[in-house]
Order: C-alpha cells, then sequence, then structure tokens
C-alpha cells in the first residue's frame, strides 16, 4: 500500500520527505524532544560530556527514525490542489470550522472547570488541556499530509500525549518496574492480536480467541501434570491451537457473514471439550493444578531473564513477531494477498489467488497465536485458569480498531495493531495510576475508540458511493 | 408450478430454526415433562421473555444492514434494569407509568444516539456499537458495584412464573403484534430495500436517514421492554450479565435465520431463535453430568450453534428440490407432532392414573384422549355420545381426511406465496393459545384429584 519509494524520496539510508513543511516539522519535533532530553540530564547531575553525547545521538536517531516514518506514510501523489482556496478571515473560518468549533468547546469546558475547581489548577492538567488541544490540530490538520496511516500518526500523538500526562501525574510512571509492567502485558495482547489483525484484514472476526487463550492455558498445565515433558506439551498444545484456528477457517469459509458467531459457538465448544477432557478423574471439577516449569515461568513472569538482560522474553518474543508478520504482510507475497483479498474479494479471485487457503491460513495463525498467548500467560499467572481470557473478548477488536485497521478488510496492518494495543495499556496504566477503578477504565475506553476512529476511520457519503 | 418455482418461498431460512425448535421441544417434553404445565410454560415464559425482546432489538437493527450488530444490547439492557433498580431505590420513580417510561425512554434515547452517530459520523455500526458496548458495561458497575436492589413493588408478582398468562407474556404479545403490525407499513418496505441496498434505496428516493433512526427508534423500544422483564424476571439489579446477555442475543438472532447483512428477518425468525436458545439450557439441564455439568453444557451449546449454522447452508439446496416445502409446511407437520407428544406428556397422569386405578372399567380410547374429553368417571355418563366402533372410525376419519385436505391446500397455497400470510400467524397463535388454555386446565384439575387419588390409594 505505500509503495512511496520514488525517485529521490530515499537517498541511500537517509529519508528525506518530499514536503518542506513535514522536513521542518520533524526538525522542530526532534529539537523538543532533545532540548527536553538535555534538560532532564542536566538535572540528574549526569556529566556534561554524556550529556551532550546522548542528546546528540538521540537527535540524530529520532531526526532519521521520523523522516523515515514521513516517508513511509506520505501521499504518494502530488499534494492536492486547494479547491478554490478562499482568503481571509472567511476563508480560515469556512476551512476549519469544525477544528475551531471543537478547541473554542474545549477551551470553555477547561476554564469553567479551572474556574469552578481549585484543586484543578495544576501544571500537569494546564499540559495535558495543551496537549489535548495539539493532537486535535495535527490530527485535522497535519495529519491530511498523509495519504495512509493517518490512524497509525492520530495513535502515535496520542500515545506520546499519554505518556507524557501520566508521567507528569503519576510518580513512577517512567520507572523500569512499570514501563515493563506496561509492555508486557501489551505484549500479551499484541500476541492476542496477531490473528485478529490478520483476519480483519480479510474481512472476517475470531471470537474463539479467548475460548482458545484459556483452554491452552489449563490444557497445557494439565499435560505437564500427566507427565508429558513441558517442551513437548508446549508444542502439543500449539499444534491443537493451530488446528483448531484451522477448523474455524474450514467451517466459517462459507459463512462468511456469520463468521462471529461460528467462531463463538468453537469457542464454546473448546472450551466446554478441554474442561471436561481436563476434569476427567480429577476431583477438582475443572481446576487444574500443577508445578510450571521454570523455564515457562521465565519466559513470561515480571522477573524474567533474557541472556542475562532484566526483560521478560515475552517482550522480545513479541517484537520478534511484530517484525515478522509487519515486513511479512508488507514485503511477501502471502501479505500482498491478503490485502488483494480483502479489499476486493472478486478481483483477487480472478487473479488466481485462492480465497479458501488464504482465509484458513489466517485462522489458522489466529488460532496459533491465541494457543501460544494462552501458553505465556500459564507461565505468568503459574497457575491454569480458564477464564484468564476473558478480557481478550473485545479487547484484541478495540486494539485493532483503534489501531486503525478496518473490520471490512483490505486495510490496515499489524503495525496499527501494535499502536492501538500500546495505546490501551498505556491508557490502561494511566487510568490505573490516577486511582481510577476497572468500570471507569472500560467507560472511557468505550468513549475514546468513537472519536478516535471518527478522525480516520469515516466512510463516505452515500451521495459518493453510487 | 414452473412459476411458483421460479419465485420459491423467500421464509425458507425458517426451515432449519423450526426443525430445531421442533427436536428440541420433543426432547424437552419427554426429558423434563415439567414444562407442559402451567407452572412450567410460566417460568419458561418468563426466562426467555428478556432475550426475546433484545434478539428483536438486534432483529430490527439486523434489518437495517450495515452489517448493524448491536453488540451493547447486552449492557443497554443491564443499564436499563440497573437505572430502573437505582431509580426505585432512591424512591424517585416506582410507578409503573414512571418506569415504563424511564425504561423505553432510555432504549429509545440510546439508539437514537446511536442512528444518529451512524448516519452523521459515517462510523461502521459494529465500531459504534463495541464503544457502546464497554462505556456502558462499565458504567453499569458504576451505578450497581455488585448485583442487588429491589425491583419496584408491582413487579413483584411478575415474575413468580407460576401462571401463563402474566402481564410478561402480554408485553411480548404485544411487541409482535406491533412488529407484524409495522410490517404492514410501506416504511417496512422502505427498511427492507435499504437494508438489503443501501445504494438502491438511496437512488429510488427512499430517505434512507430517516428509515435508519426509524428502525433504530424501534430497536430502542424492544430493549426497553426487555428490561422491563429482566427486571422483573430478576426482581433486582445486576450489572454484570451484560457480556452474556449480549452473546446469547446475538446467538438467538443468527439461530433464527436473520440475516447479519441486512434485508432478511423478522419477528418470527427472532422469536423461535430465542426459543431455540432457551430449549437448548433447558434440555441441557435435564441431564446430569455430575461435576461436569457446566462443561458439558458449553460443549453443546457451542456444537448446536455451529451445526445449525452449517445446516443453513443446506437449505438452498434442499430448497432446490423440494421447492414445496415452505416453512409453513414444516411448522404444521411438525407442531402436530410435537403437540401429540406434549399432551401426551401431560395427560399422562390423568388417564394414567385412571387407567391402573380402574383398570376393569372403559379404558379410554385414543379419541377420548387427545380430543382431552374429561375421563368417563364410574358412574357418571360419558360425554361423547354413546357410538359404536365403526361410527368412532367413520367419524375419525372424516375429521382427518378433513384436516389433511385443508394442510395439503394450505401449504401448497404457502410455497407459492411470496411472505407468511397473516393466517399462519393466527393459526399459530389460536394453536398455542389452545395448548396453554389445555395445560391450565390440566394444572388445575390435577392438584385435587391427584391428592385425593393418592389418598385413596395410600391405604
Amino acid at each position: 500500500m505505500s509503495q512511496t519509494v520514488g525517485e529521490g524520496g530515499r537517498g541511500g539510508a537517509l529519508f528525506i520527505p518530499r514536503s518542506r513543511a513535514m522536513i521542518w516539522f520533524n526538525l522542530a519535533a526532534t529539537f523538543v524532544v532533545a532540548a527536553i532530553s538535555f534538560g532532564l540530564g542536566f538535572w540528574q547531575g549526569i556529566s556534561a560530556q554524556m550529556v551532550i553525547l546522548y542528546t546528540v545521538v538521540l537527535a540524530a536517531v529520532l531526526f532519521w527514525l521520523i523522516n523515515y516514518v514521513t516517508i513511509i506514510f506520505e501521499t504518494r501523489s502530488q499534494p492536492l490542489e486547494d479547491t478554490a482556496a478562499a482568503s481571509g478571515a472567511d476563508g480560515v473560518w469556512a476551512g476549519n470550522r469544525v477544528l475551531i468549533t471543537t478547541m473554542a468547546v474545549m477551551l470553555i469546558v477547561y476554564l469553567l472547570i479551572t474556574a469552578t475547581v481549585p484543586s484543578f489548577r495544576t501544571l500537569g492538567n494546564l499540559i495535558a488541556f495543551l496537549l489535548l488541544e495539539a493532537i486535535l490540530v495535527f490530527a485535522f490538520k497535519v495529519s491530511n499530509r498523509f495519504a495512509h496511516g493517518r490512524s497509525a500518526f492520530i495513535g502515535l500523538i496520542v500515545l506520546l500525549a499519554l505518556v507524557v500526562i501520566s508521567s507528569f501525574t503519576i510518580n513512577g510512571f517512567l520507572s523500569a518496574a512499570n514501563i515493563k509492567a506496561i509492555l508486557l502485558f501489551a505484549a500479551f495482547l499484541g500476541i492476542a492480536c496477531v490473528g485478529q489483525t490478520l483476519v480483519a484484514l480479510l474481512g472476517g472476526l475470531d471470537l474463539s480467541i479467548p475460548f482458545v487463550i484459556g483452554s491452552s492455558n489449563i490444557g497445557l498445565l494439565f499435560l505437564i501434570g500427566l507427565g508429558v515433558p513441558p517442551w513437548l506439551a508446549l508444542v502439543f498444545v500449539l499444534v491443537i491451537g493451530a488446528g483448531l484456528g484451522f477448523l474455524n477457517g474450514v467451517l466459517s469459509y462459507r459463512l462468511q457473514g456469520q463468521a462471529l458467531i461460528l467462531t463463538l459457538g468453537m469457542g464454546f465448544s473448546i472450551a466446554g471439550l478441554v474442561q471436561i477432557l481436563t476434569s476427567i478423574g480429577s476431583s477438582f471439577g475443572g481446576n487444574v493444578f500443577g508445578t510450571v516449569p521454570k523455564w515457562l515461568q521465565n519466559l513470561a513472569a515480571m522477573n524474567g531473564r533474557t541472556f542475562g538482560l532484566a526483560i521478560p522474553p515475552t517482550i522480545l518474543l513479541w517484537v520478534v513477531i511484530a517484525v515478522i508478520v509487519i515486513v511479512g504482510l508488507r514485503y511477501s507475497a502471502f501479505g500482498r494477498y491478503i490485502y488483494a483479498l480483502g479489499g476486493n474479494r472478486h478481483s483477487a479471485k480472478l487473479i488466481g489467488v485462492s480465497e479458501f487457503k488464504y482465509w484458513t491460513i489466517a485462522y489458522t495463525i489466529s488460532g496459533f497465536s491465541a494457543a501460544l498467548t494462552g501458553c505465556l500467560l500459564l507461565g505468568w499467572s503459574g497457575g491454569g485458569f480458564i477464564g484468564v481470557g476473558d478480557q481478550y473478548l473485545f479487547t484484541t477488536l478495540a486494539a485493532v480498531v483503534i489501531g486503525g485497521t478496518s473490520l471490512m478488510g483490505g486495510y490496515g496492518g499489524y503495525g496499527y495493531t501494535v499502536i492501538g494495543v500500546l495505546v490501551l495499556q498505556v491508557l490502561s496504566a494511566f487510568l490505573i495510576g490516577i486511582g481510577l477503578k476497572y468500570e471507569w477504565q472500560q467507560f472511557i475506553f468505550g468513549l475514546l475508540i468513537l472519536p478516535m476512529v471518527a478522525l480516520y476511520g469515516r466512510a463516505p457519503h452515500i451521495r459518493a458511493q453510487v | 408450478m414452473v412459476m411458483s418455482q421460479s419465485r420459491g418461498s423467500q421464509n425458507t431460512y425458517l426451515l432449519v430454526p423450526i426443525l430445531l425448535i421442533a427436536l428440541l421441544l420433543s426432547t424437552a417434553v419427554i426429558r423434563g415433562p415439567n414444562l407442559v404445565s402451567l407452572s412450567g410454560f410460566g417460568s419458561a415464559i418468563i426466562v426467555s421473555a428478556p432475550l426475546i425482546l433484545a434478539t428483536f432489538s438486534l432483529m430490527a437493527l439486523a434489518v437495517a444492514g450495515r452489517g448493524t450488530v448491536d453488540l451493547a444490547v447486552g449492557p443497554l439492557l443491564a443499564f436499563i434494569n440497573v437505572t430502573i433498580v437505582k431509580l426505585n431505590g432512591l424512591g424517585i420513580v416506582t410507578g409503573p407509568f414512571g418506569v415504563i417510561l424511564v425504561a423505553l425512554g432510555i432504549g429509545v434515547l440510546y439508539q437514537l444516539f446511536f442512528a444518529l452517530i451512524i448516519i452523521f459520523v459515517r462510523v461502521q455500526p459494529i465500531i459504534v456499537a463495541l464503544s457502546g458496548f464497554l462505556a456502558l458495561t462499565g458504567i453499569n458497575l458504576v451505578i450497581l458495584p455488585r448485583p442487588g436492589g429491589t425491583a419496584p413493588d408491582w413487579m413483584s408478582s411478575w415474575g413468580l412464573g407460576n401462571t401463563i398468562f402474566s402481564p410478561i407474556l402480554l408485553i411480548v404479545l404485544l411487541a409482535i403484534a406491533a412488529w407484524l403490525l409495522f410490517t404492514m407499513t410501506s416504511f417496512y418496505a422502505n427498511l427492507r430495500l435499504m437494508g438489503y441496498d443501501e445504494r438502491a434505496a438511496y437512488t429510488s428516493g427512499v430517505r434512507i436517514n430517516v428509515v435508519r433512526i426509524g428502525a433504530h427508534v424501534i430497536a430502542g423500544l424492544f430493549v426497553g421492554l426487555g428490561a422491563i422483564c429482566y427486571t422483573a424476571l430478576i426482581a433486582s439489579g445486576d450489572p454484570t450479565q451484560g457480556t452474556t446477555m449480549t452473546l446469547t442475543a446475538v446467538t438467538a438472532l443468527v439461530l433464527g435465520g436473520v440475516s447479519l447483512s441486512g434485508g432478511r428477518g423478522g419477528v418470527a425468525g427472532g422469536l423461535l431463535g430465542a426459543l431455540n436458545l432457551f430449549l437448548i439450557g433447558y434440555v441441557l439441564a435435564t441431564f446430569n453430568f455430575g461435576s461436569t455439568q457446566a462443561f458439558v453444557t458449553q460443549l453443546f451449546y457451542g456444537l448446536i450453534l455451529v451445526l445449525s449454522l452449517l445446516l443453513t447452508l443446506l437449505v438452498p439446496v434442499v430448497g432446490r428440490y423440494l421447492y414445496f416445502i415452505s416453512p409453513f409446511a414444516a411448522f404444521v407437520v411438525l407442531g402436530c407432532v410435537v403437540v401429540g407428544i406434549m399432551l401426551h406428556i401431560s395427560t399422562r397422569d390423568t388417564y394414567g392414573v385412571a387407567v391402573a386405578g380402574e383398570a376393569l372399567k372403559a379404558d379410554p380410547d385414543l379419541l377420548t384422549r387427545y380430543l382431552l374429553l374429561p375421563v368417563p368417571q364410574s358412574g357418571a355418563g360419558s360425554a361423547l355420545p354413546d357410538l359404536t366402533p365403526l361410527q368412532k372410525i367413520v367419524f375419525g376419519f372424516a375429521a382427518i381426511l378433513a384436516v389433511l385436505t385443508f394442510t395439503v391446500r394450505v401449504m401448497v397455497a404457502e410455497a407459492v406465496s411470496v411472505r407468511l400470510g397473516a393466517f399462519i400467524y393466527v393459526f399459530v397463535s389460536a394453536l398455542i393459545l389452545l395448548l396453554f388454555l389445555v395445560v391450565g386446565e390440566q394444572s388445575h384439575a390435577t392438584a385435587i384429584p391427584a391428592a385425593g387419588h393418592s389418598m385413596e390409594v395410600a391405604p
């Protein structure tokens, strides 16, 4: 989708956006971040040489990175010629009516709250307010410069704003332990979302994910308890998970409109069957007990170590999976065909892409990734529980949607989902940090999805579709 | 007949739900005969009423097209439920009029908001639904952190389920009647056209925005009614059942053959789907699997779901060769079988005891038994005029012949007709009403004689 590598668009390893404004924007962003880090460095009392060295390196890497991202999402065609660009105040008003109104409303609300609630008058809230206004400006003005990935950009900005706001309001938000915790939970959700993203790209849905997660969770522990070597049990569970995904795909192929219900029914059956199997000969009625091997605990526990580094291997695993999926979707024939099928079933079939094959493969991957999540969650919790996946029923969907992958298929990607997952996890960490309970988090998640999707996922008017 | 083949019946999608309900109902009656009694039917109606109405709400939206599956239907129902209970607890709204107004008002307002977002923000409906699902699930727990509270006093007798003709049944019947009346309007035709092909509707001058808002308002009314039934059922507030209710309602929708892609569906499908789902639970509850009961239930629930979905794939194939199989035909044939089984089971006690007790006396022949005539008591005169066996056979055959001729004629007419006629609804309601009356009569009748009889047998 984003074969934006025009001539001169990408000069070797040095990426230069075509638009002047973007270069200045990136430069400014880099400068601001560098200045902040410069100040922070001195404030922490690190020696001046180190601070300068790190700042320079940071600025260079950041500038390179932002430019790269910009190039990827930059409009391929020439900028749209402004139709009858009216000048003067009238023109500004006509072009930005919605933006100006929204910003004014937010300003009024902010002033009202500030005037009435004394405890609201803090620096953090002011910064949060300014950031929100900036997001609005960005969403309405800057993101128009990108043909693709507007959602990813909005997601990134929201993520950035969330991190900044949380680090101001919550003590120890940027501590290593907290970041590690956020990333670990993001990794669980992210791995569970791999399949959901692929399936959504084809225009389907997989609601069996939470049940497969729960089933593989207790299934693995049960197998280990039986005395099967843990590695063999893990392989077995993963294969079964992939097999169930395959079954989902085959059964739902002819019932694509009803995939939602069919996968749900499969999920119920799987969860029921696994619970029956694990409770045969057991007096605990569905509860599975056993000891999780050390290496599996290390794999997913908070204090896990990867080659001596104090990072749980699950996070690295997620990074590897993410890279493989993103690169695979973008560059491999498999990935391109998935987009082709999601975009237009009929024409993809005409060029000889087997719909059945890709549909079942997507579901197989979904089953596999769900089973993997279940196994990792076993390592994290240390005990089997069928309900461990329940929260993933709609969270995987929410992450995919917030990231910007269309549920109708053909548009999006795993990279977007990663952003969606991070937004969800950071937001939930923020909400927990400021002391909100689970129900309020849920409420805010719900309210967040709609405006975010509304910023980039609007369908054209029916007039334009006739 | 050639012409009829090309037209066919549009309601073949009802075949699978009808088949399923016949199977389930017979199993349910055989496994758990308690169903066929005044309290059995009463509690069945009350337990399934919220689900039925929630399914209707989903059905109205599904017909409107654009893949509208309102995932938030469960949380919305729970939201109205906890709001009623909370307002009742605070003493603000306690009267019947106020409660009904609040319930319907919230449902309609939410759905109106939903429709306006779809129309003006132009986001996919499923995303709006997802958003509403999460938000409402959260806010429900804020309003009522855990199940509790009490429903308004006047509602307390509704949820007992010891009688068939309860206000709950009235609500469900009203909802069904309202939808059937609605299908006669041109607004309904516009709605189906829009669901089937929105662009065609737009270009042919249908005001699609108005139609969409109308569909959502209807859905909101259904949810409001469902919430009232739910509150009566549990007699308290429960903020936690939203997800379950959504999943079961969506399942019922699909089991009823309503197309999620729009344009197809009706109150018959929704009703059958919801009843099927209730019966699945009922049948599974009659089996005893010990400690794995819950898991087996879950397993079969899922399997039936998958199988019935796969069966819908066969409907077009079957319909091509057996075009005269209309839902009506299936319904009549299967309905007779099932009603027969139900009567057999429900009358077994009365007549069975009679046979055992008075073995030498006139053993009640089939005619007496199935026409539900009073058991000829010793001494008392028989209700039937004294007929010779030959006369009985002749009259019996004549009656059966008349019924068969009539049925076949209607079946053929029905297979050719495009939509389910009003006749089938009248017929079915009459049949069901009759059954209820009979069962009610039986329950009243058996209460006293059974007691008397046991005393008699004891010594």
